[in-house]
C-alpha cells in the first residue's frame, strides 16, 4: 500500500507541477478506447466518482500497463485484514510525509468519503507530524534502534500467502 | 553510532527521570535502560515534556485507536527511511 501510493503520487505530482504534459497527454476518459472502458468503469465504481484520477489516465496510455497497475492498486486498497478506511488514512499519511499534493488531496478526500471526520483527519495529521519530528531527531543523532524487542516477531504469513 | 553521548538514566535529575517512568507506562514494557529517544527527549525537560504530551495526545484513542495510529507512525517512519 505504501509502495503503490507513492507510485501513483509521483506520476500525478510530476504531471501537475512539471513539463510532463509537454511530453505526454493523459488519456481523455470520454474518448477512451474500448479496451479501457471496463477498467475505467471499475475505477469509477471503486472510488464512487465520475472522473478517472490523473495517474490512471497517464497509465492508460498503455492499456495493459493500466490493467496491471489498477489491479495492484485495487488489491492493495480493498478491504482485507485492514479496512479500506484505514488504508486510505495510511496513504494520506504517506502522501503528507512525501509532500505529495495529489496524494494528500486524493486520499484525504477518500478518507472523508469513507466516513472519517475532521477530527479523524487531524488525528492522522497529528501522528504524521509527531513522527516526522521523532524520525528526524533519531536520524540526526544517528540513534541505534533499541525498541524492536518490545514485541515478539509474528511468524504468521501475510494475508493471501500460504 | 549516535553523534552525541547519551546519558545513562541515573545521570538525569530526578524530575527528568519521571519521564522515563512515563515511558515504561506508555509502552507497557520494563526497559532495562530507557530507550535512546526517551533519554534524548529528557535532556531538556522543558522541551521533552510538552513534546511527549503532544505525542500522547496525538496517539490517544479517538476516531482511530492506538494500534491504527501506530501503523500511521510506522508508515511515516518508513517513508522517512528512519532506521530507528
Amino acid at each position: 500500500m505504501v509502495g503503490i501510493t507513492n507510485a501513483l503520487n509521483v506520476v500525478a505530482d510530476v504531471t501537475n507541477t512539471s513539463g510532463l504534459l509537454a511530453v505526454v497527454s493523459p488519456v481523455d476518459e470520454k474518448r477512451a478506447e474500448p479496451d479501457l472502458a471496463p477498467i475505467f468503469d471499475d475505477v469509477r465504481a471503486f472510488y464512487a466518482r465520475p472522473d478517472i484520477p490523473l495517474p490512471f489516465r497517464i497509465a492508460a496510455l498503455d492499456p495493459r500497463y493500466l490493467g496491471d497497475i489498477w489491479q495492484a492498486t485495487r488489491r492493495a486498497f480493498d478491504d482485507n485484514r485492514l479496512s479500506r478506511k484505514l488504508k486510505e488514512s495510511l496513504a494520506f499519511a504517506v502522501s503528507v510525509t512525501s509532500r505529495s499534493s495529489f496524494g494528500t488531496a486524493f486520499h484525504g478526500g477518500e478518507m472523508r468519503r469513507l466516513g472519517v471526520g475532521t477530527a479523524g483527519i487531524l488525528e492522522v495529521l497529528g501522528v504524521t507530524q509527531m513522527f516526522s519530528s521523532y524520525t528526524k531527531i533519531a536520524d540526526t543523532l544517528h540513534l541505534d534502534p533499541d525498541m524492536a524487542h518490545m514485541a515478539p516477531i509474528d511468524p504468521s504469513p501475510a494475508p493471501g500467502c500460504p | 553510532m549516535p553523534t552525541v553521548r547519551l546519558r545513562d538514566a541515573e545521570e538525569y535529575p530526578v524530575a527528568a527521570r519521571a519521564l522515563f517512568e512515563l515511558s515504561k507506562a506508555w509502552f507497557g514494557h520494563e526497559f532495562s535502560e530507557p530507550p535512546a529517544m526517551s533519554r534524548v527527549m529528557a535532556w531538556d525537560a522543558e522541551f521533552g515534556g510538552p513534546h511527549g504530551r503532544a505525542m500522547k495526545r496525538a496517539m490517544a484513542d479517538g476516531e482511530f485507536n492506538r494500534a491504527e495510529k501506530e501503523m500511521v507512525a510506522a508508515v511515516v517512519s518508513g517513508v522517512n527511511a528512519c532506521h530507528y
